[in-house]
């Protein structure tokens, strides 16, 4: 490891460089031991995402949901609050904005959409606020909270369907369309590409400021970096603790709002499924710094069409995409690890 | 009479539901004690569920599959051990990629063996004993002599463990190295060998956990199968507070609720069955609620050591 550290020089910016390589390596590994060339899947996966306007706007669509939750993951794990619950959080957004669409369909739209997308955000703060204060008062692991209150919204959202919010018809599980006045207008004519792109760019400005410029910001950072006994003791900044959570799944809860009004208008099984898990890798990428986290969100998503293409192309598995994932992640330990060797020398 | 038959298969389930648990709460145990935390069970789970049936498939028998299985988590578990133990990295972003690295590595290898296979194969399982016969005894038959032997194999470490870990030199020095390290090592203990053997340990039991999914409770591989067992897992070692005994104890709370959850289904068709579904996800948050604050866990839990150069 020592001997590592040298032969990088002692350079910063050394350690992500190798880590990055060394990712790229096992990525190419994964794919030639499964009887693929990984040139050819790597021209392929960047011509299926990049190499149209339709795929282009494909990965954009994609990057939306990614953005907003990744935000959401940022905020989180910035005060050590390890959100790994973003799915339900998505799930309770969209379920309560398409509710709130549902029960006020009269009211005008420019009324109508806010109150949708506030209510969005809510459900996703409430299911995410319930973890942050099962673990400030109750020192309850949000790691597990967040993971079983996503079986929860799962097995909620298939009820919802096929229950109180399933369309009149009431042949397929799914909800009625949501009012035209709460859907989100496309950007590009024969694609998916809607409005949401602004909004999450617009979250990841809000975001960066606040993280920057408040008090908010600078409590996250004191929580993370306070010592674990501390942490686990359940001492200290407890109302922080309940809003890095409640802020992370209000911003995911936004991406469930958005992902409904913009690409699938109304509630169906199984929508943006695994963007919880797939936000951490962004997040991490971003080095939790909210304002790479479109950039990192935008690669995630060109990974994503990408394998989804290469599947249809040459027969990869798309799993292969969590696969990366979690190369990443650890490239980001390695990565850190060796950066703060170089610092300290 | 019904009444009878009712709770003797809920508490015969209660176990095979258990088991799963079992195993990946027992080495998740011996981890945590070391002073390592591995919140990537879940992950390693799957990949155990998936090579269990590839090995099973290979070799024509579910112990070679069983085999198979633990290799893998133990090599997953080796990775994280090496991150968190070697680099002291976070352990639990190190966990978190190994949640989604199990997560990819299971769905790929799967739809590029087995998943590919038309028609699907058959994947030699694990059988129920029936131990002389004793498993028709009334009541006790098939709730103690009806079970896979994999259940009584996860008792059988569960005892072994708990003398292990209090009755043996080797267990007080693990027990030692996750409490006060750096004593530990100035009592001549290697607290990083400790520390990886407990590590790889508890990778090749949850893996255990996963094979028990797919080759004992049914036969064959369903992509994201353990759904949510590897976080129940880690919950029964805070309900358990870390004792092998314990921890079997909150396991075979939760098959029974799990057990319950799938009889209250079928004999309450009126209310939705999702919210059956919930059931065990939600004690496994109200247990939380009340015990996580009284538990006192390792001191070093989660604490990386750097031996004094």
């Amino acid at each position: 490891m020592n001997a590592l550290v040298n032969l990088l020089g002692r350079s910063v910016y050394a350690g992500p460089a190798l880590a990055g390589f060394g990712a790229l390596f096992f990525i190419g590994l994964v794919i030639t031991v499964a009887g693929f060339d990984p040139i050819a899947a790597l021209s392929a996966l960047l011509s299926q995402s990049l190499g149209s306007v339709n795929g282009i706007s494909e990965v954009l669509v994609r990057t939306i949901p990614l953005t907003l939750t990744g935000l959401g993951i940022t905020v989180a794990f910035r005060a050590r609050m390890f959100n790994v619950g973003g799915d339900g959080q998505i799930i309770f957004g969209a379920i309560a904005f398409v509710g709130c669409g549902l029960l006020f369909p009269t009211l005008t739209g420019w009324l109508l959409l806010p109150l949708a997308v506030i209510a969005g955000i809510l459900g996703g703060a409430v299911w995410g606020g319930i973890a942050g204060i099962l673990r400030a008062r109750y020192n309850a692991s949000e790691i597990i909270v967040t993971i079983m209150l996503t079986y929860v919204a799962f097995q909620g959202l298939a009820w919802a369907i096929r229950g109180p919010l399933q369309e009149s018809s009431g042949i397929f599980p799914r909800s009625e369309a949501i009012p035209e006045a709460i859907k989100l207008g496309l950007l590009l004519d024969g694609s998916r590409l809607h409005w949401g792109l602004f909004i999450a760019l617009g979250a990841t400005v809000a975001v960066t400021l606040a993280l920057r410029y408040t008090s908010f910001g600078y409590r996250l950072d004191a929580i993370g970096e306070s010592p674990l006994a501390a942490r686990y003791g359940g001492i200290g900044d407890r109302a922080t603790v309940i809003l890095s959570l409640a802020v992370s799944g209000g911003l995911a809860g936004l991406a469930g709002a958005v992902e409904i009004a913009g690409v699938h208008g109304r509630l169906h099984d199984a929508f943006a499924e695994g963007t919880g898990i797939t936000a951490i890798a962004v997040a991490l990428l971003a080095r939790l710094n909210p304002i790479f986290v479109p950039l990192s969100a935008a690669m995630f998503a060109v990974l994503s069409v990408g394998v989804g293409g290469l599947q249809r192309q040459l027969g990869i598995p798309f799993p292969l995409v969590h696969i990366i994932e979690g190369i990443v992640i650890l490239a980001f330990l390695v990565a850190t690890r060796l950066q703060r060797d170089a610092v300290e020398g | 009479m019904l009444d009878q038959v009712f709770f003797v298969g809920l508490l015969a389930s209660a176990f095979r539901f258990a088991a799963p648990l079992m195993f990946a709460a027992l080495g998740e145990t011996v981890a945590q004690r070391a002073g390592v935390l591995n919140v990537g069970l879940e992950g390693i789970m799957l990949v155990g569920a998936f090579l269990a049936v590839l090995g099973a498939w290979w070799t024509g028998s579910p112990w070679g599959g069983l085999l198979l299985a633990m290799l893998g988590g133990a090599a997953m578990a080796g990775l994280h051990a090496f991150l968190s133990i070697t680099l002291r990295a976070d352990q639990i972003i190190s966990g978190i990629a190994m949640i989604v690295l199990g997560l990819g590595i299971s769905g790929y290898g799967f739809r590029l063996t087995l998943g590919a296979m038309s028609p699907a194969p058959t994947i030699p399982a694990f059988a129920p004993l029936k131990l002389w016969g004793l498993a028709k005894l009334p009541i006790v038959g098939p709730i103690l002599f009806g079970q896979h032997l994999l259940v009584y194999l996860a008792l059988i470490i569960a005892v072994a463990l708990h003398v292990f870990l209090y009755r043996t030199r080797w267990g007080l020095d693990l027990r030692a190295v996750g409490e006060m390290p750096a004593a530990a090592d100035a009592a001549g203990i290697s607290v990083q060998a400790a520390r990886y053997s407990s590590v790889i340990f508890g990778g090749a039991m949850a893996a255990m956990g996963g094979a028990y999914l797919s080759t004992a409770q049914l036969s064959g591989f369903v992509e994201n199968m353990v759904s949510g067992r590897g976080f129940i897992a880690i919950a029964c070692v805070v309900f358990g507070r870390w004792s092998p005994i314990g921890a079997v104890a909150a396991a075979l709370f939760f098959g029974a609720a799990e057990a319950a959850q799938v009889r209250l289904q079928t004999l309450n068709p009126d209310i939705p069955y999702q919210f059956f579904v919930m059931m065990p996800y939600l004690l496994a948050v109200i247990f939380l609620i009340f015990l996580a604050r009284r538990s006192r866990m390792p001191a070093a839990l989660g604490v990386p050591f750097m031996p004094p150069r």
